[in-house]
């Protein structure tokens, strides 16, 4: 039987190897693409930058994409990972709790309202969202912890529902009354676009969810402990309320993140998650690390997929990763033969 | 007296109906305590309070005459543990992964568990007969071994006390006894002091040294089993009519229903 | 024709004939039967149905903007009732009642108000339903290409009463386009991103003209080859990728509202992309005006300013 050093030996062999899937993901895809460059000439420092036409796909339509890709993949499998330990739940995802709902109203209000303010170089659309995901995980947040007697989490997966209905009710309010042009720019948004095309969206984004991981690199072990139930978490010495709140805010601003920077793109807080599990088992030491890995190749190769499979134009890859996650829950649902 | 209950009340609700209402008892050093009483009496949420997850609102708890609130989670965690009716787990933990959460409280911040853990949770398995269990799902466990995966889980915590909340319930008859024999024997071999709440009289007769009777959140009686298992008090608790005898073979009081209470 | 009569002939070819001979000569019968019967009461329906349908365009209400555009420039502007959300020309609209558009018609008002022809988009069953159940006439307008808009004021003139002046208009238009294109033939076309959507400040969520539609037919009017011509959809999302494989050598944003210097300053955006022709010769202009967007009379001008755009040299 297994020794704790042969688990750590394959804990580390199983990351390490996420690891190299996500770099040689990260590498190779700036170089695919449906305009055929080549690397020598895009890095060649002699040819003028305005001129290089490899240069300017690589640097400035390629790699943004993939960090960007990367960043939103990591950022939402991990928080797929947290919300499913929190609420007991495999089927969670970073969806479920209104946060991303809230991020999708900021940017709809933003959008029709054609608000225009700017911080730290930050533009409207993902100022409004990153706002409204904060907004709405004070909500959900306030509902749970009002409960007198401990926390419920039966209680925080209603409010969180009940939130996004709510949120969405709002959203769909806000089409009606937009302007015809507004309506397409709204649309185009929420369909969920990686292509930034400059690195600035990257570092905001990046601020938000270095925070996150640093506060859930502290929680794995708990995450295990209540994900058998709180008051089992409990008798065992975990904090469960402290854990729980560190666990929502984490997992909510790594999800406002994402979405301020990309919109929403749904199932990878789901898809992700569970197929780390189905290899690396259930432990959220060597889960969390590996989901974050996966998860960035896992975009990255779905953005790929979505910008060269489809000929002249280019799928967005929230449709990729919708696409994917339909077939994936029934194949989810016929293995486990029910 | 290991731990006393002084005076202790509790409400779910801010203004609601007392779950506890002034409830006192006291357990002694290696004794196995039997909470008996019907549904909704309070015996979950006393067990709640013994443990630390909800804070009475009115009286104290003691342990080693420090009340238990002056205590941290995961010192309260080494000196109690907690066996739940049931253990869900919605990810694919072994067995051994589950004892092994038992270590939490032993453990540091960022501390992973080191060889020593490892071991004292094999023990606890091989004390539980659960050794050949250890790589399987604890999802796909039967009832019976899952209890036993939980009770070792419980002993791998290392803790002096044991509260069992309804740890047969929903056991056949087997895996009742085996249960029964097994919290016997760790009574005996390791001087854990135990707090069973149940429904089975008769598991309560045969595991027990004293019982504590509830009713609507107060304590009927605390007394031997002989004393406190008669006619009189369950008609009292239940409302029925019982036969209460000593069972040669057995070894113990046995109760038989034969009636409601005219 | 009685069932007896069919089963009688099992050999088609000279019996059938006779068959279908008889049938036709016992329906010709019938009718004259009828007519000389009905005579004066087919004389009232017709005289009644000339006089409604000419009486039945003098309480209109579009919700269109273009249809809007168009009654008033057929000269039917003065039986407009009532008019859309989005309508905003000519400035008479802005007395009128708006009650709705294509998401949201105020059904209840649009009935209320007791129009005799409504115009609305094909694509609203809903209301075309409620409509006919109120037994009120409507028109259904679908937006097409650059000659349909010609034609749909003819139309229209024919359908309100005005058909002379409304093909006066819609040949006045024609001609416009016409010149247009005579001005800038024989010269090269260049090749042309009509870029209509973009996110402020920032090169995401470009929509672009595909090779189908008004905005393309515009393009190619104006005397350019649109860079998306391939591509058979009316919108093209745009990723920055594919500005730079299409490298086109005109880039021309459409908005078609706000005017200030915050808008044409925001072309600089494209700066982010030095390789693509259009960036690098100066060739990115960003044009205002309702006319790109709304496919009615005032085409012709957003053609023209197209041109001007593309081909300066050819309109000094």
């Amino acid at each position: 039987m297994a020794a704790p050093a042969d688990v750590r030996r394959r804990t580390i062999v199983t990351v390490a190897g996420f690891g190299a899937f996500a770099a040689a993901a990260c590498l190779i895809a700036p170089l695919v693409g449906s305009l055929p460059i080549s690397l020598a000439r895009a890095l060649d420092r002699s040819i003028p930058f305005a001129d290089n036409v490899d240069a300017q796909v690589f640097f400035v339509a390629r790699l943004p994409r993939v960090l960007a890709a990367a960043l939103v993949g990591s950022s939402l499998a991990v928080a797929g990972v947290v919300f499913q330990a929190l609420l007991r739940n495999p089927l969670a995802a970073p969806e479920t709790l209104g946060v991303s709902m809230g991020a999708t109203l900021g940017a709809m209000i933003a959008i029709t309202f054609h608000v225009d303010v700017t911080l730290f170089g930050i533009p409207a659309v993902p100022l409004a969202c990153f706002t409204g995901s904060a907004g709405a995980l004070g909500i959900v947040y306030a509902i749970s912890a009002a409960r007198r007697r401990g926390t419920s989490t039966t209680v925080l997966l209603l409010a969180g529902v009940a939130l996004s209905a709510l949120l969405g009710a709002m959203v769909r309010f806000i089409q009606v009354i937009a302007d015809i042009a507004d309506t397409f720019r709204s649309v185009r948004w929420l369909m969920g676009s990686l292509d930034v095309a400059s690195y600035a969206p990257i570092v905001a984004a990046l601020v938000p969810t270095a925070a996150s991981f640093m506060m859930i690199a502290t929680l794995p072990r708990v995450l295990d402990l209540i994900s058998i139930g709180s008051e089992a978490a409990a008798s065992r010495g975990v904090d469960v309320p402290r854990a729980e709140r560190v666990a929502l805010v984490s997992a909510s601003l790594s999800t406002g993140a994402a979405v301020s920077l990309a919109g929403p793109v749904g199932f990878v807080g789901i898809i992700v998650p569970h197929i780390v599990r189905l290899i690396v088992g259930a432990n959220h030491r060597v889960v969390l690390p590996a989901a974050a890995l996966f998860g960035a190749a896992f975009l990255v190769i779905c953005d790929l997929v979505g910008r060269t499979a489809f000929g002249r134009v280019e799928m967005p890859v929230g449709m990729i990763t919708a696409l994917l996650g339909g077939p994936f829950f029934l194949w989810l649902l016929f293995r486990k033969r029910l | 007296m290991l731990i006393e209950a002084a005076d202790v009340s509790f409400a779910y609700e801010r203004h609601g109906r007392n779950v506890l209402d002034r409830v006192s008892l006291s357990i002694a050093r290696g004794s196995i305590v039997g909470l008996l009483g019907p549904n909704g009496s309070g015996k979950t949420t006393l067990l709640r309070a013994l443990s630390g997850t909800i804070v009475p609102d009115a009286g104290r708890i003691t342990l080693d005459g420090r009340p238990i609130s002056t205590l941290s989670r995961r010192e309260l965690a080494r000196r109690i543990a907690v066996v739940p009716q049931e253990t869900h787990s919605a990810f694919d933990f072994s067995a051994l992964d589950i004892v092994l959460m038992g270590r939490y409280p032993h453990l540091g911040a960022f501390e992973l568990e080191g060889a020593d853990d490892l071991a004292i949770a094999r023990r606890a398995m091989a004390a539980t007969a659960t050794e050949t269990l250890e790589d399987r799902r604890f999802a796909t466990l039967s009832g019976g071994e899952k209890q036993r995966i939980v009770i070792a889980s419980a002993l791998a915590q290392a803790s002096d006390v044991l509260l069992l909340d309804e740890p047969t319930a929903s056991l056949d008859i087997a895996y009742q006894l085996e249960i029964a024999m097994l919290l016997t024997r760790l009574n005996r071999d390791r001087g854990t002091t135990m707090v069973v709440s149940t429904h089975d009289l008769n598991l309560a007769a045969a595991l027990c040294t004293e019982l504590v009777l509830l009713r609507n959140g107060r304590v009927l009686t605390q007394d031997t089993i002989g004393a406190a298992l008669t006619p009189a008090n369950i008609r009292a608790l239940y409302g029925i009519d019982a036969d209460v005898t000593m069972h040669a073979r057995a070894g113990h009081i046995t109760v038989v229903p034969v009636g409601r209470a005219r | 024709m009685k069932p007896e009569s069919a089963g009688r002939l099992d050999h088609g070819g000279h019996g059938g004939e006779s068959r279908a001979r008889r049938s036709l000569v016992s329906v010709c019968s019938e009718t004259r039967r009828a007519l000389r019967g009905h005579a004066l009461l087919a004389a009232i329906g017709l005289v009644a149905a000339t006089v409604a349908i000419r009486a039945q365009a003098s309480r209109i209400i579009s919700i269109v903007p273009a249809t809007t555009e168009m009654l008033f420039a057929i000269g039917a502007g003065d039986r407009v009732i009532a008019v859309g959300t989005y309508d905003r020309f000519p400035p008479e609209v802005d007395r009128l009642p708006r009650l709705g558009a294509l998401l949201d018609p105020n059904v209840e008002r649009i009935i209320a108000m007791r129009p005799d022809l409504v115009v609305l988009y094909g694509t609203q069953d809903t209301l075309r339903a409620q409509l006919e159940r109120a037994s009120i006439p409507y028109y259904a307008y679908t937006h097409r290409g650059l000659s349909d808009v010609a034609d749909t004021m003819r139309s229209l003139g024919r359908r309100v009463g005005v058909a002379a002046r409304a093909n006066e208009a819609a040949q006045r238009l024609e001609q416009q386009i016409a010149s247009v294109r005579a001005k800038v033939a024989g010269r090269a076309k260049p090749k042309a991103l009509l870029v209509f959507g973009r996110e402020p400040r920032s090169l995401r969520g470009i929509d672009a003209s595909g090779g189908v539609g008004f905005l393309h037919d515009m393009l190619e009017a104006a005397g350019a080859v649109n860079a998306l011509a391939d591509v058979t959809r009316q919108a093209v999302q745009m990723s920055t990728e594919m500005v730079l494989a299409r490298a086109p050598d005109v880039i021309i944003e459409l908005r078609y509202t706000g005017g200030d210097e915050t808008s044409q300053a925001d072309v600089k955006a494209w700066d982010a992309l030095p390789a693509v022709p259009a960036v690098r010769n100066k060739r990115v202009f960003l044009l205002q005006g309702e006319e790109f967007v709304v496919p009615g009379p005032r085409v012709g001008h957003a053609v023209e300013r197209l041109s001007r755009t593309i081909h300066p040299d050819a309109w000094r």
